[in-house]
C-alpha cells in the first residue's frame, strides 16, 4: 500500500476537513461541445435541447442548453481532487439544484463547504459531507449539491511526514 | 423532390405529455447499456474527477477491488439518460432537482445497467399555472439484478401538449 500513498495528496484526509470550512477549488472549466454534447450522447440523454443546434435557435433560449446532469458533474469533479482524492466511496448525493442555465462557453468554477463529519464503521475511514457549489463566469450560481463521501483517515505512515505545507 | 417526402412524412413523436403522467405509473426503461473502460476513463477525466479509484487499477486493486471502478457520477448520467425518454423528453421543460440519491455499490468495467423509474407525483405549479411538476423515483440495476442507484427527480412541463425539448 504504501506506494499508492504518493499518488494523493497528503492534506485532504478525513481529519483535515472542518465543519463550516469553505474550500475555492483551483481549476475551473468551459463547457463546451466535447463535455455537453460528448457525454449527453455518451449517457444516452435523448433530449435534443442539449444537442440540436437549429432546433435551439428557434427556442426561448436561442442556443443549446448544456444538461444539468453534465453541468454538476463538473462541479463535482472540478471538486474531486481536494474533496475527494482520498475517498474510499463515495456514499450518495442530495438536495440538487440547478439553479440557472448553462450554454457552451460558459465557465463553471466550483466551491465547497464542510457539512458534517462523522465516523464510519471503519476504523480507518470516516464520512463528510460536503455542500458543493457551481458557479459561472458571472459569479452566479449554476448549481448546488451535496455529497456524502467514505473518506481515509491519514494513514501511520503520513503521519509524521514532513511535507511542505501547500501554499495557501 | 425532397419537399414531397417531407410533405407526407408522419413524425414519429417521442416523449410524454404532463397529461400522460400520473402516480403510480412504472417504466422499464428502453435499451441498458453496458458502460465499458473506455466509458469511465473519458466521462472521469472531462469531468476532472481526479480520484485514482476511477482511473488508476494498480491503486483500486490495492483498494481491494477487481478493476477500476466506475466513477458513480458517470452510472447516476447513464442511468438518467436511459429514463429520459419515457420521463422527461415529452415535458418540455428543465430539470429541478434531484433527491436522496444513494450509491448502493460499486461497479465495475463490463457492467450492463438498465433502468426503470415510478411516477411518485404530478402537481400543478404553484407559481406558474401553465405549468406542472413531475417526479419519479429511478433505479438503475446491474445485468444481476443488483441495485446499484437509486434517487427521485422532479421536471418541469408545459400542461398540455408543449414543445418537448
Amino acid at each position: 500500500m504504501s506506494a499508492e500513498l504518493s499518488l494523493t495528496g497528503a492534506e485532504n484526509y478525513f481529519e483535515d476537513f472542518e465543519v463550516g470550512a469553505v474550500i475555492e477549488h483551483y481549476r475551473g472549466k468551459t463547457i463546451t461541445n466535447l463535455e455537453n454534447v460528448l457525454i449527453t450522447n455518451m449517457v444516452m440523454n435523448t433530449a435534443q435541447g442539449h444537442f440540436n443546434e437549429d432546433r435551439m435557435s428557434r427556442s426561448p433560449w436561442g442556443k443549446i442548453l448544456s444538461y444539468g446532469g453534465v453541468n454538476f458533474s463538473m462541479v463535482l469533479g472540478l471538486a474531486s481532487q481536494d474533496c475527494c482524492e482520498n475517498a474510499i466511496q463515495e456514499l450518495g448525493l442530495n438536495n440538487i439544484r440547478l439553479t440557472k442555465s448553462v450554454h457552451h462557453g460558459d465557465t463553471i468554477y466550483a466551491y465547497s463547504e464542510v457539512l458534517e463529519k462523522s465516523d464510519s464503521d471503519r476504523e480507518d475511514a470516516g464520512v463528510v459531507t460536503f455542500r458543493h457549489y457551481g458557479v459561472n463566469q458571472n459569479r452566479e450560481m449554476v448549481a448546488q449539491i451535496d455529497r456524502k463521501v467514505l473518506l481515509k483517515r491519514r494513514p501511520a505512515a503520513r503521519r509524521l511526514s514532513s511535507h511542505a505545507p501547500r501554499a495557501r | 423532390m425532397i419537399e414531397d417526402i417531407i410533405g407526407k412524412a408522419k413524425l414519429w413523436k417521442k416523449g410524454i405529455p404532463y397529461e400522460g403522467f400520473s402516480a403510480g405509473q412504472k417504466f422499464n426503461h428502453h435499451w441498458g447499456r453496458t458502460i465499458t473502460e473506455s466509458d469511465n476513463l473519458l466521462f472521469s477525466t472531462l469531468t476532472l474527477s481526479f480520484v485514482p479509484l476511477y482511473f488508476n487499477r494498480a491503486y483500486a486493486r490495492a483498494h481491494g477491488h477487481p478493476d477500476i471502478v466506475i466513477n458513480p457520477q458517470l452510472i447516476f448520467n447513464v442511468t438518467l439518460g436511459l429514463s429520459v425518454e419515457d420521463c422527461s423528453e415529452g415535458l418540455g421543460g428543465p430539470f429541478l432537482g434531484v433527491y436522496d440519491l444513494v450509491y448502493h455499490r460499486h461497479a465495475y468495467p463490463g457492467v450492463t445497467l438498465t433502468a426503470s423509474s415510478t411516477t411518485i407525483e404530478t402537481r400543478h405549479s404553484a407559481s406558474n399555472p401553465a405549468n406542472g411538476i413531475v417526479t419519479w423515483v429511478t433505479e438503475g440495476h446491474d445485468q444481476d439484478g443488483n441495485l446499484l442507484i437509486s434517487f427521485r427527480r422532479s421536471n418541469l412541463g408545459h400542461r398540455r401538449e408543449g414543445s418537448a425539448l
